[in-house]
């Protein structure tokens, strides 16, 4: 199996993956989610979208739902979404590693 | 609680109403304390109710855990084909019966008659002239208490309506 074809996370959007990226660090709640998503990535996540990505993360078995704290249901990483961020950010670094060497080669 | 307070939750109550059944059981509390943190974060409930209808689609559209994505993306294909053949089906026969109203009734055709100099003018119709374009004539004065150009029809066969 090729590196590309492990990346589980090439098809859930980035909503999906600035969520792990987030839950990377500890569990968090919706809105501390989208606080934190805001203040690293600068990108604003809505709550309709941070919903969406929350379940299909979920179906995928790569977040679990904690018990909830009072209406709040905290969310963490699991194991194998510890792994496939791994593996996407890999996939990334590559790809910006190559992008910014070109990008010297080529002079523009 | 104030009055806009009031019609900011609406707004969000009712986007949350179009999240299907299950969603809500599961969501909906959490959703809903969300967005008033938001909105007292100063974030418009517009976005927030938009937001939220748009997840509501996506997830009506999302395909049902247990079935795969590309068995619905077959039966919305299949569905669409369906439409489109039954709508070219249709599309086929409506000219075909339209214009079997203008056909000629079968049997031997009848000789084309010339239009003789007494015929141009009378009334009397064509046995195969479907329709006979007519003058249009102003008639000025016709009634004198109005005054003004009146329209009148006259039944006169035009040169070129003779087929």
């Amino acid at each position: 199996m090729t590196t590309r074809e492990q990346d589980v996370l090439r098809r859930v959007g980035e909503a999906s993956v600035l969520i792990l990226v987030s839950l990377a660090d500890g569990p968090k709640h919706g809105y501390a989610l989208i606080q934190d998503v805001k203040q690293f990535a600068g990108v604003e996540l809505g709550p309709g979208t941070l919903y969406g990505a929350l379940d299909r993360l979920e179906r995928l078995g790569l977040i679990e739902p904690l018990p909830a704290d009072e209406r709040r249901h905290p969310y963490r990483i699991t194991a194998p979404g510890a792994a496939a961020l791994r593996v996407h950010l890999d996939g990334l670094e590559r790809v910006s590693a190559a992008g910014r060497l070109r990008l010297q080669l080529g002079g523009v | 609680m104030r009055a806009s307070e009031a019609r900011e939750g609406w707004l969000v109550d009712a986007a949350l109403h179009c999240y299907p059944a299950r969603w809500r059981r599961r969501h909906a509390d959490e959703a809903a304390e969300l967005a008033a943190l938001l909105i007292r974060d100063g974030n418009p409930a517009a976005s927030i109710a938009w937001s939220y209808l748009v997840g509501a689609a996506r997830e009506w559209l999302a395909p049902p855990p247990g079935r795969s994505l590309s068995t619905v993306a077959a039966a919305l294909l299949a569905a669409a084909c369906l439409l489109g053949f039954s709508a070219a089906l249709v599309a086929g026969t409506a000219p075909a019966r339209a214009a079997g109203t203008t056909q000629p009734p079968s049997g031997p055709v009848p000789p084309k008659v010339k239009p003789t100099p007494s015929s141009v003018g009378s009334i009397s119709p064509h046995p195969f002239t479907p329709c006979r374009p007519v003058l249009l004539r102003y008639v000025t004065g016709a009634v004198p208490v109005a005054g003004h150009p009146q329209l009148s029809v006259q039944g006169t066969a035009h040169a070129r309506s003779s087929c």
